[in-house]
């Protein structure tokens, strides 16, 4: 069975081989966006960005976050970087809080699942799964399939342009997605986000060193180029 | 550890080894290039190290002569730390190590349960493949 919802902005599918998707998962996402989202005047992350809270006050869990965040801005050379949208961790969130949806499906014995959150997928068993072609939306341009993934992946074609270098607030150029694959959702998605902030030119090398992470990138020019273990069907 | 690394790549490059075997009388080369992995080194606290080397192999045989000659013919190193500027160049030799295919659109394929892409907006959803694959599955 599978569940849909509208929560933290986006529609979150959660779907089962056998029996029922727990009300605890989706409890859980509301909760994060009760937390964390920036458009709720008063989430902690929006006490914190109007300075009206310190982040040595705020909740364990939002400061487990931040503290990823700051990792994850050194891992990447400062390319993501949740300074530069003035302490936004949207980036990192929607991944962790679905790592920490599938935890909670593993605690209720759950053994084949997948989690669908705008486009950014973690799974449990084997599932196949499709990446949307960066041009034409309603193709796929790559088949993935693989045990127990995450699947991000960040790109100029929903949003807009809304991924910038943080270093030069320019939008990048000559790329036109990254998806990472791992084990971590928070991290693939963070990853995703850096290496497409980088560009064309310094993308497909950064992606070639990350460890225990895999990745396609797809150039302007139709170039697709994947780290040797990345899981194409 | 960055000693080690060096000590290979220069045994590899001097590496000269004639052979003598007797049979064909008949001059021949045969070229082969393969690749060497280095052990993964600690670069002090600044992160890991790889390094790999790209080396042709030529082997001439004339009558019953051998002779082998192996050359270095590119480093390539995968794994760097990324704190200066010079490790985005290095970053670069890391590419080659890269499949590169063509985009193309796949033909369908009915096994796929999810469609992952940039963070989709519900309004992109509503009319996206995830809907319409959940649609058809009824997972």
């Amino acid at each position: 069975m599978h569940r849909v919802e509208h929560v933290m902005g986006m529609p979150i599918v959660v779907a089962v081989r056998d029996g029922e998707v727990p009300d605890e998962v989706f409890d859980w996402f509301r909760h994060v966006d009760a937390t964390f989202s920036t458009f709720k005047e008063e989430s902690e992350i929006s006490r914190l960005r109007r300075g009206e809270l310190e982040r040595a006050e705020a909740s364990d869990e939002v400061q487990q976050v931040l503290a990823r965040c700051d990792e994850l801005r050194e891992e990447t050379s400062g390319f993501f970087d949740i300074d530069a949208v003035d302490g936004d961790p949207s980036g990192f969130v929607k991944g962790w809080a679905v790592d920490e949806a599938a935890a909670i499906l593993d605690r209720a014995g759950v053994t084949e699942y997948g989690i669908n959150a705008g486009g950014d997928i973690r799974t449990r068993g084997r599932w196949t799964i499709g990446i949307q072609h960066p041009l034409e939306r309603q193709e796929i341009a790559q088949v993935v399939e693989g045990d127990d993934l995450a699947v991000a992946t960040s790109g100029a074609y929903e949003r807009g342009d809304h991924v910038r270098d943080p270093h030069t607030d320019e939008a990048p150029s000559g790329i036109l997605s990254v998806t990472i694959t791992g084990p971590d959702l928070g991290t693939a998605d963070a990853y995703a986000t850096a290496a497409f902030a980088m560009g064309g030119r310094r993308a497909p090398g950064w992606t070639a060193r990350l460890r225990g992470y895999e990745a396609m990138t797809i150039l302007s020019d139709g170039r697709v180029l994947s780290t040797p273990n990345f899981p194409s069907a | 550890m960055r000693k080690r690394l060096i000590g290979a790549v220069a045994g590899l490059a001097t590496l000269v080894l004639p052979t003598v075997n007797a049979v064909a009388a008949t001059a021949k080369t045969i070229v082969t290039t393969k690749r060497v992995t280095g052990p993964q080194a600690v670069a002090d606290r600044w992160g890991y190290v790889e390094v790999i080397l790209v080396v042709k192999k030529t082997t001439r045989i004339v009558g019953t002569h051998k002779k082998v000659t192996r050359k270095i013919t590119n480093v390539l190193v995968p794994i760097y730390p990324n704190h200066t500027d010079r490790s985005v160049f290095i970053n670069q030799q890391a590419v080659p190590l890269l499949t590169n295919e063509v985009l193309t659109m796949t033909q369908f394929n009915p096994n796929i349960e999810f469609v992952g892409g940039a963070t989709a907006t519900s309004g992109a959803f509503a009319q996206s493949l995830q809907a319409a694959i959940l649609q058809a599955k009824k997972i």
